[in-house]
């Protein structure tokens, strides 16, 4: 004591405090000595407004920890690029690395057909391709040699009947075993159509296995003009540099227009039907691989630039005979991210390694995963997914159980098993087409000869039938000012302390440096009791 | 996610061509007579004849007198006699008038039983829309009178209906389908209604993760008269909304695929007090008939069917029975049609106050469709299709199936994106109490503790103040008239006086207005005090006071 001046006792402190705090109400406690009521009036209003005070912020940081978020809708009208449109004509080719195995299983598909439903249901199933198929040559890439394919029998299609319920129940599937034969499990269907589906796309996959993995299809003569008959954009005729070819396994040879998105010609300039992108398309159906896909017509998929179609999620189908007209109409969602909600702006952060060389979205994040969870499970890759380095695509001359592998993998991830949906987040920066469609019969009754005449002379369409193998698509921009849809936090860590501040003063009339001052308050209690220990020792050990 | 989706699949009419082979000839003389050409080749005389002679006993029992009542009317109208008839009262409720010309409209006049000169000619622009509203009519009538359970047997099943299911990449079938009884559009299936506690979910979008069904309709088994349309109808709710399928259903066509994008909005409004909304329905006086969550769609016809209930004594039949009720028809009710059309018109002109009492839900879903068709099966793959389907099929059915008799559905989510819309309250109680903080804070630099200290001063100080005055003077009226009892005043009075002086009094002291409105001061501090008044006077009188003696002493020198 001398240099630095204290308390001589608790009650002295606690006065002190009491009267030189800038808490509001303290002197009132300690002026108001002389009575008692009063004192335990004002000790429980300060204890009350205290506990409001704390009450409240427990309100407002739950609140805060809840990181909620608002949207704001906002309009916008700047000029924009045409989205990228992605037609496929539903006709995969036949390679003729393969063709013979597929013409192998056809007749395989025939026989089941004809063991399960009787001879006279599959008389003449197949009359069409025995006629004539349309074969895809690749002797460019003449350094492949003919693999030792063979096709499986071990995975015939059976008819299972079981007695449920009274009632004779009988499904069809197939059975599929792992690499030891065991653990066996049939994959049945109630209905042989979706049987013999799937059954067929289980051999095709295997049998397409044996093609390169790149095939150089540009490099053919496989031309746009074989299937778009006519394109304009914008009035002007579309030029031939502004597609990209690709082909589908299930959905055929595709063509993407404006895949890129920089070419200033696909500017979208006005809305309306006239300034849209109009197409007219051949939708032949002769070479079909009839146990592929039931249904005829061209699948037309409206998408962002740089992304992937998935046409098999969000194909829109196009009738023949029909002229359908697309309005499109744009949303984009931008998200906040952090502690806000998941998402990703690039996917760099994500830990699945992306398989399609195209922007991130979460279809493609969810495919890739699981296309790197079967590699490693079952050791080659499903065939509709690309393949990461060094795997391969499964077959099962290779790998007989990778079917039975697969199956179980699949359900897996239907279930939600497999953490693909945790590990895979939504882009944080989302465009979204809303698509209106209108039909009308194309070309009318009237207008028919002519339009066939027209297209005959120009584009070598050789068809004279009344057949509808032709259809129109108009895909036009509905309006061209975008909604957007932006989240932003609803509290802020500025909102946050200045509404802290505020309860703070309607509470007790005080700052920061009133809580400053409590904590003084605090540390001089405890210094103070020091104090007053090291004095009863030392006086404990004079007395002595 | 926990994505459900349910569907409600088709409803189709049921084969009871006994029950209405009667009403479906009448009909057609109706339009013989009207528009002059007999269908005599047309499918439904032919199966109405076959029927007439199996069924011929059940009508004997139950006679359709109003039908036969029209055909003798029509009759009339034919002859020629119209403007008399028009003139004349219908004692019967329902016939189809031919009031003009030629053929150019045509409608149907409803009378009141009891009081027969009051009737209402409803007539229609399109002789089309007039009959199919009087067949219809006709149509609740007969099968108010027949018994669910007979209702629900002679419609067709969900095996007859479903010919594949697939949902989310595995195989489904008639089990995964509930059936509920539509009173119009006879069974309707609804696919994962979790009904059996179950609801299946969806794991990605996409239309291979929905549910594809190909559905097998008959086109010959269609009531010409109710539907004039082929298909199927379909509607996307949740599990516990009711599907009102004759109003909100998208219709899919035969011969073709049609799949159906998704995209799902779930809203959510604040009710009370910041907008007039109800959460269950619980607190709108009419009672909800169908057995679902409340809709401002069920809260409308329930109450439509309360009233009904009410003012004519009979439930219309397309709607839910209250309790007690029962379904209107001629026997029981010959008045029914005239009222039900009199207290339509009311409901619709909004005098019945139902728009009124319902109110709209505060949390609604929603499923925005995207439609897109193609052409199925394709020619290449129809004839194995249509082999396999029709030997699948081939256990029931006899003939081979043909492509306008299918229709293939995919129903899917084009993204599992959720939109959910909800209302915040812009104001909560933590914001007005900052905000309020913040400005008492701002401008007075005041706190609760500073309104509550001037409420302790301005109130209950000075209270107890005029309290204690007015206790003391009770007190010392009190003492007076005591002390004139008995005889001892002059005693009482002086300790009364100096009360305030009373050591036994000191502790009941309150503070006086002047002590509370200045803080007291702590006594242990003794602070500097001012001086007591030093005035000059004082000292001049003293001055005076003692120079009085010397001037005195100088006199007395």
């Amino acid at each position: 004591e001398g240099l630095i001046e204290f308390y001589d006792s608790f009650k002295d402190m606690f006065e002190f405090f009491c009267k030189n705090t800038t808490i509001h109400g303290t002197i009132r406690l300690v002026c108001s000595d002389s009575n008692r009521m009063k004192t335990a009036f004002w000790t429980l209003l300060l204890l009350s407004s205290f506990g409001m005070l704390y009450w409240q912020f427990a309100l407002m940081f739950s609140q805060y920890w809840a990181y909620p978020v608002v949207l704001t809708m906002s309009m916008h009208s700047e000029p924009k690029m045409f989205p990228a449109i992605t037609i496929c004509n539903l006709d995969p080719y036949r390679f003729e690395l393969v063709s013979e195995h597929l013409v192998q299983l056809d007749r395989m598909a025939e026989e089941s057909i004809t063991f399960l439903y009787g001879i006279n249901t599959s008389a003449r199933l197949f009359h069409l391709n025995d006629r004539n198929i349309h074969v895809k040559d690749l002797s460019n890439i003449g350094n492949l040699s003919r693999s030792s394919f063979k096709l499986s029998q071990n995975f015939s299609l059976l008819r299972t009947t079981d007695l449920r319920s009274g009632k004779k129940h009988s499904s069809v599937g197939f059975r599929l075993c792992n690499a030891t034969g065991g653990n066996c499990f049939y994959k049945t269907y109630s209905s042989g159509m979706d049987a013999i589906l799937e059954w067929y796309r289980f051999h095709y996959m295997n049998i397409m296995s044996q093609l390169p993995v790149i095939i150089n299809i540009s490099d053919h003569e496989e031309q746009i003009e074989d299937m778009v008959y006519s394109c304009q954009y914008d009035g002007e005729p579309c030029r031939p540099s502004d597609y990209v070819h690709f082909h589908h396994p299930v959905f055929g040879s595709c063509y993407t227009f404006n895949s890129k998105g920089t070419d200033p010609f696909w500017t979208a300039t006005k809305p309306g039907i006239p300034y849209g992108l109009s197409l007219i398309l051949r939708a032949e159906q002769k070479d079909h691989i009839p146990l592929l896909s039931t249904v005829a017509g061209v699948k037309v998929m409206i998408h962002n630039h740089n992304q992937t179609p998935f046409l098999e999620h969000e194909g829109f189908d196009i009738r023949p005979g029909i002229a359908t007209t697309i309005g499109i109409q744009q949303d984009e969602v931008n998200r906040l991210g952090g502690n806000y909600g998941k998402c990703t702006t690039n996917g760099d952060d994500v830990n699945v390694k992306l398989l399609y060389n195209n922007s991130y979205t979460l279809q493609a994040c969810l495919h890739s995963c699981f296309q790197h969870i079967m590699v490693q499970k079952c050791g080659c890759g499903y065939y509709y997914y690309p393949l990461p380095p060094g795997a391969q695509y499964c077959d099962y001359n290779k790998q007989p159980a990778w079917g039975h592998c697969f199956y179980q993998l699949y359900s897996r991830l239907r279930n939600h098993h497999l953490n693909c949906f945790d590990q895979c987040p939504k882009p944080c920066r989302e465009s979204l087409y809303k698509v209106s469609a209108g039909t009308a019969k194309w070309p009318s009754a009237k207008s028919q000869d002519w339009v066939r005449q027209a297209l005959r002379h120009q584009n070598g369409y050789n068809s004279t039938s009344n057949r509808k193998d032709i259809a129109k698509v108009t895909i036009f921009y509905q309006q061209l000012n975008y909604q957007s849809v932006n989240e932003s936090p609803l509290l802020t860590e500025n909102l946050l302390l200045s509404s802290m501040g505020s309860q703070w003063s309607l509470w007790f009339g005080s700052s920061v440096l009133s809580v400053v001052e409590m904590f003084e308050l605090l540390i001089d209690t405890l210094v103070l009791s020091l104090l007053f220990c090291y004095q009863r020792l030392r006086s404990k050990k004079t007395l002595r | 996610p926990g994505v459900t989706m349910s569907h409600c699949l088709p409803c189709r009419y049921s084969a009871m061509k006994e029950y209405l082979s009667e009403l479906d000839k009448e009909t057609k003389k109706a339009l013989e007579t009207f528009y002059g050409f007999s269908d005599g080749k047309s499918k439904v005389r032919r199966s109405v004849d076959k029927w007439n002679s199996t069924g011929g006993d059940f009508f004997q029992q139950i006679p359709l007198l109003k039908v036969e009542d029209f055909s003798r009317t029509a009759t009339d109208l034919h002859s020629g006699q119209k403007r008399k008839i028009e003139g004349s009262v219908f004692h019967k409720d329902s016939s189809i008038v031919n009031s003009g010309d030629s053929n150019d409209i045509i409608g149907f006049q409803l009378c009141d039983a009891n009081n027969s000169s009051e009737c209402a000619l409803y007539t229609f622009s399109s002789g089309v829309n007039a009959i199919q509203e009087w067949y219809k009519l006709h149509y609740m009538n007969i099968m108010a009178q027949i018994p669910l359970e007979t209702k629900e047997k002679l419609s067709y099943s969900a095996d007859d209906l479903l010919l594949t299911c697939f949902f989310d990449g595995l195989s489904c079938d008639k089990r995964h389908f509930t059936r509920f009884h539509h009173p119009l559009h006879g069974n309707c299936y609804t696919f994962n209604s979790g009904e059996n506690g179950t609801i299946l979910s969806t794991s990605t979008g996409g239309s291979e993760y929905g549910l594809q069904v190909v559905l097998y309709i008959d086109e010959a088994d269609y009531n010409p008269f109710l539907v004039t349309s082929t298909g199927a109808k379909i509607i996307v709710h949740d599990q516990n909304e009711y599907p009102f399928i004759e109003d909100i259903g998208t219709e899919i066509e035969t011969a073709a695929a049609t799949s159906i994008g998704m995209h799902f909005t779930r809203s959510r409004k604040l009710s009370k007090p910041y907008s007039d909304c109800t959460e269950t329905g619980a607190d709108i006086p009419v009672e909800n008939l169908y057995n679902k969550s409340y809709s401002l769609q069920i809260c409308l016809h329930s109450c439509f069917q309360k009233a009904m209930v009410d003012s004519c004594g009979c439930a219309q039949y397309a709607q839910p029975l209250p309790a007690g009720a029962e379904y209107c028809n001629y026997k029981k009710n010959p008045n029914w049609m005239y009222c039900y059309y009199r207290l339509h018109e009311k409901f619709v002109k909004e005098q019945l106050g139902c728009q009124q009492i319902c109110k709209d839900a505060c949390s609604f879903k929603e499923w925005a469709l995207t439609t897109s068709i193609a052409q199925w099966p394709s020619t290449v793959s129809e004839d194995w299709m249509l082999r396999v389907l029709s030997w699948d099929k081939g256990q029931k059915l006899n003939k081979k199936l043909n492509k306008t008799d299918l229709a293939n559905l995919m129903v899917f989510y084009k993204d599992l994106n959720e939109r959910f819309i909800s209302e915040n309250p812009a104001n909560t109680l933590v914001i007005l109490l900052s905000n309020f903080g913040g400005q008492l804070g701002l401008w007075m630099s005041c706190s609760v503790v500073c309104v509550i200290e001037i409420v302790e001063v301005f109130f209950i100080d000075s209270l107890s103040i005029v309290m204690r005055r007015q206790w003391q003077k009770a007190k010392k009226w009190w003492n007076d008239r005591k002390g004139a009892g008995s005889g001892k005043p002059p005693q009482a009075s002086p300790v009364e006086r100096q009360g305030h002086d009373n050591p036994i009094c000191i502790d009941e002291d309150l503070p006086t207005f002047n002590t509370a409105l200045r803080l007291p001061l702590p006594q242990d501090s003794p602070l500097p005090r001012t001086p007591p008044p030093n005035y000059s006077t004082l000292r001049l009188e003293t001055a005076f006071t003692e120079q009085l003696p010397d001037t005195l002493e100088l006199s007395q020198h």
